[in-house]
């Protein structure tokens, strides 16, 4: 497919083929890396201005309040329109356009790879194709701030009918069919490649957890974001083309009765949302889980403990995702029957999750463990991601979920396995692979700072928040003193706010961190971890085709401190 | 150069490509047009509906196999392609779950009847046999009072429905 | 060049990229018609009143759209069964009659739809017309696309370079294999539509 690049090696290639439009995995998923970087700090930008609101409902914002138009924030205020509209792009941000493209666009681009010895992706062109409708369609996704009426105000979850008669979804909806093909092809690439394009002796079972996370997570796109194309692409129809796939007969909207021919079910677009949104957040959290086995392996200098356990559960949870959506409608009016289905598959999806971080935790036992940056994160993301998951177990039991459904417990749960979970893993992840993509290191003074400041705040951010929920305090409501039984735990909305500024304080650190060492860091040579994997067999940062020559695979990725040697790592490449 | 032509030989060419088989192509075409008509004719009758689209899903299987396995090679093929299309059958017939869903619950109907007997106290903007009603400009202190009573009046309607 | 797929069993599936790149692509578009044939199923089953399929629509139209397009199919393998032969004249015969049908499908259906909305149909008229002028709408735009890379490949015949290029018989049976899929769903929205 891609052999009409001939020209590549015959010609200088031009400043646009190199750096804008390239085909080179290595340069795409750098472009991934900072542009998810980008759409992580707007949402992030987003969620400052929220959270302002929720301390302190009513009152002015500082500083911006004035910038905004009169309809978004009269007298600075925030008006609920747009909360609920910072609201949803929040989450959408984050998700599609923030963690999703870093883990998988970003990290998977550039490592699988390098990682399965291959001197390249095996359609480098597609590749770039996935990237340059990634970047339009995230732009597109922003532009709905600026469509009359404002940006998408309707959840990340978009649920017709209010999605129907909503400002701003028919370009969130536009967007995400854009976005969703983008990743549809970059599932297609990482898969033929893990197939076809390992290196000589690279049996499966001699793959790094990381490549069978990227696997796992490109299985889940591949098959569970069409459902969702097909639903966005039903709601345009309602919105543009005034069908009823999703209005009910005889809505009355502010006193009017809906001009449409009714006969659609709200409840189907929950359904097919979920079925994608599901698998959508095993693929938030599996390529972190990859890069944190990666770390932990490096530097505690010994195999992974329960490789095949660790392997067979990522596949385990990438099958069983797939039957576990509707522990998101427990309330929504659907069949108990159902309820108690979802219930059963949901108690079973945590076996495997478990077991993932039992080995990891396991894989400390007897370690040489070295505290280096990148392992401190990969540390923090062990107690803090089981926190996630154990906070997921009472919503995932219908009789509790009755009571925490929709209140501050869910947005407590669910960020601590994105935040302090994922994204943890995925800044670590910098960090550790950083000497890799720029031939320096970064400096570790500023990445203890930016490490402590972050997770101390992310925990003040997030673990009020269980305590909210279990107070009763509903999600989505701009004005939390509205519900009486909020004001109790009100100071706890201005503590989770104070920490989500100092949050943003800390990112400073790592942003200069990062831009300073391109330019300025440390020089290190090829392997500064002493690692085994294959990426670090080829210099830094790697040139075209990566390898000199296509490497031979002997062993297991994990060959720490093997016996009768001298070195405490055998690389998987060396011969002997 | 080098690393291209490495690139080149990790793909596998043409040589695997299996022999046409012209005269098979003819007699499945042959097989699809009879099926064809066969479908029209059949639906006529206006057979009741299970009967129908038992029939109907039949002969579209049928003649979809035919295609998938002569035209698309399929017949033949290795066994990781079957494996894909075992894995992309068995999670497009998940897809069914939604479909008990809303066989073992009827999302069109409350008994308003039922609901207004159980919150006398509360207003009734709707009728028994009215429409649903969306009030948008209800206060943000109301709203979640009012969205916290609606699951609790569809479960309990539900559970008396039942 | 088949000998790196037999020396290396373990780290390659033997199966050319481009062949496993469009059955992965196949598989996911499964799972896309899945999804509106579940919505399809759903909201049937929710409709008090659901037209027979020979009372609302266009049955002959209908039917000769599914033999234009199963004949487009046969065409197609034709048109794979030439090149694999190195005929290239024949291939481009075969290719061409195979484009040719697909717009004739396009065509149909566009006289279809014309009927229904000088009619006053429109997608907004019932949950029924909603289902069929978006479940055909969709089917019509990949036929769109499938035209798009036939045509692609016709064109490129005519280049020495592409047709002798040992990927091209690859690339026609890829093309090939995401046509006959595009028939496989006609041949099940057409009678679910239609006759149903």
């Amino acid at each position: 497919m891609s052999q009409e690049s001939h020209g590549h090696g015959h010609h200088e290639l031009s400043f646009w083929e190199r750096y804008v439009f390239s085909v080179d995995h290595k340069v795409i998923g750098l472009q991934y890396l900072i542009t998810s970087f980008l759409f992580l700090l707007f949402g992030f930008g987003l969620m400052m201005l929220m959270r302002w609101q929720l301390a302190f409902p009513g009152q002015p914002i500082p500083f911006f309040g004035h910038l905004f138009s009169p309809e978004l924030a009269p007298n600075g205020v925030m008006s609920g329109e747009f909360y609920n509209s910072l609201g949803a792009m929040h989450g959408t941000i984050m998700v599609f356009l923030g963690v999703v493209p870093l883990g998988v666009g970003a990290y998977g681009n550039y490592l699988l790879p390098l990682q399965i010895g291959a001197p390249d992706m095996a359609f480098p062109r597609m590749n770039m194709m996935s990237y340059w409708l990634y970047l339009p369609g995230g732009i597109l996704m922003l532009s709905s701030f600026l469509m009359p009426g404002g940006a998408a105000q309707s959840g990340w979850t978009s649920y017709p009918p209010l999605s129907i008669i909503n400002p701003g979804q028919t370009v969130w909806l536009l967007s995400m069919v854009i976005l969703i093909t983008s990743s549809l092809l970059g599932s297609i690439n990482f898969l033929v490649t893990s197939i076809n394009m390992r290196a000589p002796g690279m049996t499966l079972g001699r793959l790094p957890a990381f490549c069978w996370a990227q696997i796992v997570t490109a299985v889940l796109l591949l098959l569970a974001f069409p459902p969702l194309e097909a639903a966005s692409v039903l709601q345009l129809m309602d919105r543009v083309f005034h069908t009823s796939f999703y209005m009910p007969a005889g809505l009355v909207i502010l006193g009017k009765t809906y001009a449409g021919s009714g006969g659609g079910q709200p409840l189907l677009w929950q359904h097919l949302f979920w079925f994608l949104a599901h698998p959508e957040v095993y693929v938030l959290v599996l390529p972190p889980m990859g890069i944190v086995s990666e770390i932990i392996a490096n530097n505690t200098r010994k195999p992974l403990h329960g490789y095949k356990t660790l392997v067979g559960s990522m596949v385990a949870i990438g099958i069983m995702s797939f039957l576990v959506w509707a522990h998101h409608m427990f309330l929504s009016g659907m069949s108990p029957v159902l309820g108690n289905f979802f219930l059963v598959t949901t108690m079973i999806i945590s076996v495997p999750s478990v077991a993932i971080l039992t080995c990891l935790i396991f894989s400390l036992k007897g370690g040489s463990i070295r505290y280096n940056v990148p392992m401190l994160f990969a540390l923090a993301f062990l107690p803090l991601f089981g926190i996630g998951g154990l906070t997921g177990l009472p919503l995932g039991l219908t009789v509790t979920d009755i009571y925490l459904h929709d209140t501050y417990y869910v947005i407590g749960h669910f960020h601590f396995v994105v935040v302090t979970g994922s994204i943890i893993a995925l800044m670590g992840g910098v960090y550790y692979w950083f000497p890799k993509w720029y031939g320096r290191k970064m400096n570790d003074t500023l990445g203890l700072i930016h490490f402590w400041g972050s997770v101390v705040s992310m925990f003040g951010i997030f673990f009020p928040m269980l305590i909210m929920g279990l107070a009763g305090a509903s999600r989505r409501l701009y004005d939390p003193t509205a519900q009486l039984h909020n004001l109790i735990v009100q100071p706890l909305n201005v503590v989770s706010t104070c920490f989500a500024y100092s949050l943003a304080l800390f990112q400073l650190p790592f942003i200069y961190n990062f831009f300073h060492s391109m330019w300025a860091g440390e020089k290190t040579e090829e392997n500064p971890w002493q690692a085994t994997t294959l990426e670090w067999a080829c210099p830094s940062p790697p040139p075209h085709g990566n390898f000199v020559k296509t490497p031979r695979v002997y062993r297991g990725p994990y060959e720490y401190t093997p016996h009768g040697r001298k070195a405490d790592f055998w690389p998987q490449h060396e011969a002997n | 150069m080098a690393k291209h032509n490495a690139a080149h030989a990790h793909d596998v060419v043409h040589a695997d490509h299996e022999r046409p088989n012209v005269k098979l192509y003819l007699g499945i075409f042959a097989a699809l047009m009879v099926l064809t008509g066969l479908t029209v004719f059949v639906s006529k009758f206006h057979l009741p509906r299970p009967q129908a689209i038992a029939l109907g899903l039949l002969i579209a299987c049928t003649k979809a196999s035919l295609v998938g396995a002569v035209f698309m090679h399929l017949w033949g093929e290795k066994k990781m392609i079957h494996r894909f299309l075992y894995t992309a059958g068995f999670f497009g017939i998940l897809m069914l779950i939604p479909i008990t869903d809303f066989v073992l619950t009827d999302h069109q109907h409350i008994d308003h009847a039922n609901v207004a007997a159980e919150h006398p106290d509360e207003g009734h903007e709707v009728e028994s046999a009215g429409p649903s009603t969306i009030n948008l400009e209800a206060k943000p202190a109301e709203a979640p009072k009012a969205e916290a009573a609606k699951p609790a009046k569809k479960a309990k309607a539900k559970a008396k429905g039942k | 060049m088949t000998t790196i797929a037999i020396e290396n069993p373990d780290t390659h599936s033997g199966i050319s990229n481009a062949k496993l790149g469009v059955w992965l692509f196949l598989a996911s578009e499964v799972m896309l018609f899945a999804t509106l044939f579940t919505t399809y199923i759903v909201l049937r089953m929710g409709s008090a009143t659901w037209p027979w399929g020979w009372d609302a629509l266009n049955v002959p139209l209908g039917t000769l759209n599914t033999v234009i397009l199963i004949s487009s199919s046969v065409t197609i393998v034709m048109a794979y069964a030439r090149a694999h032969a190195k005929d290239l004249g024949g291939f481009r015969l075969w290719m061409m009659t195979t484009i040719l049908l697909s717009f004739a499908f396009l065509v149909v259906k566009g006289f279809e739809y014309y009927g229904e909305f000088s009619k006053g149909i429109w997608p907004s008229t019932s949950v029924f017309y909603a289902t069929y002028f978006t479940m055909t709408g969709l089917h019509g735009i990949h036929i769109l696309c499938g035209i798009v890379v036939n045509v692609g490949l016709l064109i490129m015949s005519f280049n020495k370079e592409s047709w002798e290029h040992p990927l091209f018989l690859g690339r026609v049976e890829g093309a090939g294999l995401y046509w006959h899929f595009v028939d496989v769903v006609w041949i099940f929205l057409f009678p679910a539509l239609y006759l149903l």
